[in-house]
């Protein structure tokens, strides 16, 4: 088997809130290798985006312990992780979370602020990104400017261009209609396949985890052991269509 | 911080209405600020010329409405580092009406000592003779010359009132001035002989000219040591002191405009406070989302920061211009008071109101920038207004 890109020991999340207790995620005990395509599915509120959190160091755990691109998360200090994220992480949201007021071009070389690179450098790799994702024309338009399904692409190129190692992306087509959905999954794949990152996907829609090459479920705050599916899943998964 | 300009530049502009009005109002209260610090240089801060520091001024110690003997004179150009000593006497009176356009200070002086102890009037040489040479000439500054159009050889005619006395003068000669170029002054003399008498033998002011600098302030005292047992006690000072024991006369002018600049800085800082807030609080989810992209919590607030400090100075700058702007028609307008003709805008003040606006800037937005790089990522990113 390949590198250990994520593994999780026991991993929980509780969440506290006007005195009483969420637990987010109990005993989470999750191994990813190098290369996959993976996608996570489970209810409403069965803490799929909390994992993807505390896999990128956006949250700390309650309890338990997160090892992601073999460094302990815990023993880093917040301007470290902040780093850390930079260099390792690409975050793609269902809400694209682009920065209005940037163009394109701007809203992707963003993240190489952070880094040594020189202004042409920095406008080159952001170049390629865009282009990767099919929007070397759109360049100079604001996210305004953009249909949905372009500022998908748009915070996809923002997420690959430092060249992490791990794309993490929570319900990234959850805000597009079917061709835009289809697009942004390709690209994925592509990103995956390509380029050999490793992709952890999380998804309402079936259609979309079969761009996966494997499906985890998480339900009541539990992963589910592999191959196992939560109860009453597909009347769920209908439900939410 | 260089390297997030457009991003700083660009979300200061971004929601253009609040921008402008944030803008103006600290332009508006920078401009009353720059005004008020330009005041406040004048009087203060603004160092006396070389010939102005050589001169001290004498009056009686009671009030300046109480005259001297004109005996005096004689005393003090005997004191110890005098060079010279010059009767100066305000002639009130009124010209023509009451009207504030004909109002201008008339004051009686010794034209033979005029021009040594006050180097800085500048007339034509034939003119200061012609001055000089007659008892009845007067001469007018050219900014009054040319407010009320007196020309040479025009008879001006003052009528007394502290002095119950007609004067008839003609003018000889029209002098420039850095300053004081709004007077008219005739030849104590002429007064003097008109108002036989008690009241001719007393005078309002004597001006000392120092032999230098140094022995401005020995003067000072010997002056005033002299007639420490005489029936009219004097007063010397120097001539700046002079000028602002004017402003004495409507309160403590120094605490009243500092006092008026802090709270104007304190207004700006709650109203821009108050729009920083807002701003930042639209822009929680950024917070969260920059963080994502591993932007640290320092540069975070270090953005915030710099934007709202972009904001308020360019408010300053805008402010300070209209200051500048507002302050070069002060000086051109006609001078009742005092002389306004120094009113500038120095680089002093400039540098000042500057600070204080990258100051409000940096100050208003620090507590909310501080929450919102606190925040936790997810925190901000679940936020919703
Ligand atoms: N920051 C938070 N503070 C308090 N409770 C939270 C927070 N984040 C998540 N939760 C709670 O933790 C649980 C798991 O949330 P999570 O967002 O991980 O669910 P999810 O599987 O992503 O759901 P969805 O499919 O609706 O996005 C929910 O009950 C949620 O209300
Ligand atoms: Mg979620």
């Amino acid at each position: 088997m390949s590198e250990t890109v994520i593994e999780t020991r026991n991993l929980s999340k509780t969440f506290v809130r006007d005195s009483f207790e969420i637990h987010a995620l109990e005993d989470v005990n999750l191994q990813l290798h190098r290369g996959e395509f993976v996608a996570l599915m489970g209810p409403s509120g069965s803490g799929k985006s909390t994992l993807l959190h505390l896999i990128a160091a956006m949250d700390r755990p309650s309890s338990g312990q997160i090892v992601t691109l073999g460094q302990d998360l815990a023993t880093l200090d917040d301007h470290d992780i902040a780093r850390w994220r930079n260099q390792h992480i690409g975050f793609v949201f269902q809400t694209f979370n682009l920065i209005p007021v940037l163009t394109a071009l701007e809203n992707v070389e963003l993240p190489l602020k952070l880094t040594r690179l020189k202004k042409a450098e920095r406008l080159a790799h952001a170049r390629t990104a865009l282009e990767l994702v099919g929007l070397g024309d759109r360049m100079h338009h604001t996210p305004r400017q953009l249909s949905g399904g372009q500022e998908q692409r748009v915070a996809i190129a923002r997420a690959v261009v430092t060249d992490p190692d791990l794309i993490l992306a929570d319900e990234p087509t959850g805000n597009l209609d079917a061709v835009s959905a289809r697009e942004v999954l390709t690209l994925l794949s592509r990103l995956n396949q390509e380029f050999g990152k490793t992709v952890v996907m999380v998804t309402h829609d079936p259609h979309a985890a079969h761009a996966a090459q494997k499906i985890r479920y998480l339900d009541k705050a539990r992963l589910l052991p592999e191959g196992d599916v939560p109860e009453d899943w597909t009347m769920a998964a209908t439900q939410k269509r | 911080m260089f390297k997030y300009l457009s991003l700083i530049l660009k979300n200061s502009v971004r929601s253009k209405r609040r921008s402008a009005l944030t803008v103006l109002s600290i332009a508006a209260s920078l401009c009353l600020l720059g005004v008020l610090g330009a005041f406040y240089h004048v009087f203060f801060l603004d160092p006396p010329t070389e010939e102005q520091a050589l001169r001290l001024w004498v009056r009686n110690r009671i009030s300046l409405a109480n005259p001297l003997p004109l005996a005096y004179q004689q005393r003090i150009a005997g004191a110890p580092g005098v060079r010279d000593v010059m009767v100066f006497q305000w002639f009130g009176g009124t010209y023509k009406d009451r009207e504030a356009k004909n109002f201008f200070a008339r004051f009686a002086v010794e034209p033979e000592r005029l021009f040594s102890i006050y180097p800085e009037y500048r007339v034509a040489e034939d003119q200061k003779l012609a001055f000089q040479r007659e008892r009845t000439a007067c001469m007018v500054g050219r900014k009054l010359a040319d407010r009320l159009g007196f020309k040479l050889g025009d008879r001006i005619v003052l009528e007394g009132d502290i002095f119950p006395v007609r004067l008839e003068l003609t003018v000889r000669a029209v002098y420039d001035s850095p300053r004081d170029n709004e007077n008219l002054l005739f030849h104590f003399e002429y007064l003097k002989e008109s108002m036989p008498g008690y009241r001719g033998e007393m005078v309002s002011n004597f001006v000392i000219a120092a032999r230098s600098a140094e022995e401005v302030p020995h003067i000072a005292e010997a002056v005033d040591a002299m007639f420490r047992n005489s029936a009219q006690q004097t007063k010397t000072e120097t001539e700046k002191a002079f000028e602002l024991s004017f402003l004495a006369f409507i309160g403590n002018v120094k605490v009243f405009l500092l006092s008026v600049c802090s709270a104007i800085t304190f207004t700006i800082l709650l109203v821009s406070g108050n729009t920083m807030a807002m701003s930042v609080r639209e822009r929680v989810r950024e917070v969260g989302i920059l963080k994502t992209l591993g932007f640290t919590r320092g540069a975070i607030l270090g953005v915030i920061l710099a934007e709202a400090v972009v904001i308020a100075l360019l408010g300053g700058i805008i402010g300070m211009f209209i200051a500048a702007g507002i302050l070069d028609l002060m000086s051109r307008a006609p001078s009742i008071a005092t002389d306004m003709s120094r009113l500038t805008l120095p680089p002093l003040i400039w540098g000042l109101c500057l600070a204080v606006s990258i100051f409000v800037g940096a100050v208003s937005a620090f507590v909310p920038a501080w929450n919102a790089s606190r925040r936790s990522i997810v925190e901000a990113l679940r936020f919703t207004d």
